[in-house]
């Protein structure tokens, strides 16, 4: 995970810092830390596709002695954790572009990351209880990273985009996480952008619970 | 994705009772064949570089004012980095394969294990050209090439890549055993390729220590190369050449490897 953060940041992210400005680059930063939380969340909701329909573990799993809305719970925070562990030397990274690796401001910077791992980990289990196939899987996980990707502030701006679009963009998760961190960039409050992430995420972590239990009936 | 069941005709003939072409052709066949039963992947990839080339690359180019006409060049370099990532995909087959156990049926049909491999290569590399070729006329129709014999050689830059790219992927799955592993490796070896190559941008704009490995990868040779033969300058010798020599090397390779590994049960 964190080559795939290497390569977004020090080749892709750093060549438009070249070819645009030092600035664009220290703009776009944190996307890359972010598009890697995003890849480490999805992969919660394809190790839950495994285990059902290649691992055949589903049925085993749910034998445990654990009730199904804890399980579903630990499912959701497990995500969450391994999200934040595998980005967590990206974040120190951004962090210390944006000078606060010494700050108590970098403990915003994890909170952002584990506020849009939440929705994405949510979003990631419910279309896991849905895709029958692989391919559906892998289609609406691609589907849904191009939006978060490209149809959010990481590379421009929301004017930008035709006013049609607009709406579009700034429902995107990403587009609030990536706010919060040029926030705390700029040693401006996060209160507003964060206070917004919550709400997709929030309800994205609920949507996949609800999913996961209904995915869980035997 | 993998559990393809189309039938190798004449199954009851020996091997090398058939002529070698043919049976290529029935394996290549197969891998073909899947493109159009997985209509989910065809979507998911336009999807992709719809939304790449008329979101992304439109408005970026807006910013980019130190490379005149970095919408043309991105257009090109898209559909290249595009037929990589696609040609990566027969690595993941092969894979699901050999972990859901079709791999052994396979391995049965009365079909060498060269033809077997090769076919399976070429069928990766044509499934990629498929997928892509719809992509290039766009771009094609938008930046007003027509020349036929610049197209042909264009095409001809695509496949080479495709057909190494296939080769590269098969090393990669009969070279890594764990599933997350390989998910890894496979997406990790994709993005180092595409993004550290002149598909996307140009040489001269990569931080140097990118600079330095760029030029020799496969993407920057068939980008450079279509690129210099669709804008009219010259047939790009030097980059057909590396893109020769990646495609025997590895399709080479993955032949070598795949055949060790069926024949030493690895996937029994």
């Amino acid at each position: 995970m964190f080559a795939n953060f290497g390569i977004d940041l020090f080749v892709t992210a750093a060549t438009f810092g070249n070819l645009i400005s030092y600035n664009y680059f220290l703009r776009i930063a944190p996307g890359s830390n972010l598009i890697t939380a995003m890849v480490a969340a999805f992969q919660s909701g394809r190790d839950i596709w495994r285990e059902k329909y290649i691992k055949d573990l589903a049925s085993y799993l749910l034998t445990l002695p654990v009730p199904r809305r804890t399980f579903a719970v630990s499912r959701i925070t497990g995500g969450v954790a391994r999200s934040l562990i595998a980005t967590f030397p990206g974040t120190l990274v951004i962090s210390y572009l944006y000078g606060i690796l010494l700050s108590p401001r970098l403990i915003e910077a994890f909170l952002v990351v584990g506020l849009f791992s939440l929705g994405i980990v949510g979003l990631s289990m419910a279309v896991s209880a849905f895709a029958s196939s692989i391919e559906v899987f892998a289609t609406v996980r691609s589907a849904i990273q191009l939006y978060l990707s490209f149809l959010s502030t990481i590379f421009y701006d929301v004017t930008l985009f035709p006013e049609l679009v607009q709406p579009i963009v700034h429902t995107n998760p990403m587009t609030w996480a990536i706010q919060a961190f040029r926030a705390i960039g700029n040693q401006g409050s996060t209160l507003y952008p964060i206070s917004i992430l919550v709400g997709p995420s929030l309800a994205f972590a609920l949507l996949g619970a609800i999913c996961y239990l209904w995915y869980a009936r035997l | 994705m993998s559990f393809s069941t189309t039938q190798v005709k004449d199954s009851n003939s020996l091997p090398g009772g058939d002529s070698t072409s043919r049976l290529v052709l029935q394996m290549a066949r197969r891998d073909i064949s899947t493109l159009f039963r997985t209509p989910w992947i065809i979507i998911s990839r336009s999807l992709a570089f719809i939304v790449q080339l008329f979101v992304f690359a439109y408005l970026i180019s807006g910013f980019v004012v130190k490379f005149p006409n970095y919408f043309e060049y991105y257009a090109v370099g898209s559909v290249v980095g595009t037929i990589a990532s696609i040609s990566f995909i027969i690595g993941y087959d092969i894979f699901e394969e050999a972990e859901e156990g079709l791999l052994d049926y396979l391995l049965t049909l009365p079909i060498s294990r060269r033809q077997f491999i090769i076919g399976r290569a070429l069928g990766g590399a044509v499934r990629a050209m498929i997928y892509t070729i719809p992509m290039f006329v766009i771009v094609a129709l938008m930046e007003k090439f027509s020349n036929p014999l610049s197209l042909s050689f264009a095409i001809f830059d695509l496949f080479l890549l495709a057909f190494g790219v296939t080769g590269l992927s098969i090393t990669m799955a009969v070279s890594v055993r764990s599933a997350n592993r390989f998910d890894v490796t496979l997406a990790l070896l994709e993005l180092a390729v595409s993004r550290a190559s002149t598909a996307l941008y140009p040489l001269a704009f990569m931080p140097s220590y990118v600079a330095a490995f760029a030029p020799y990868s496969p993407v920057t040779f068939a980008a450079d190369s279509m690129r210099d033969v669709l804008e009219g300058t010259s047939l790009n010798f030097l980059s057909i050449a590396g893109l020769l020599a990646f495609v025997t090397i590895f399709v080479g390779v993955g032949a070598t490897f795949y055949f060790r590994r069926l024949e030493g049960g690895v996937y029994a």
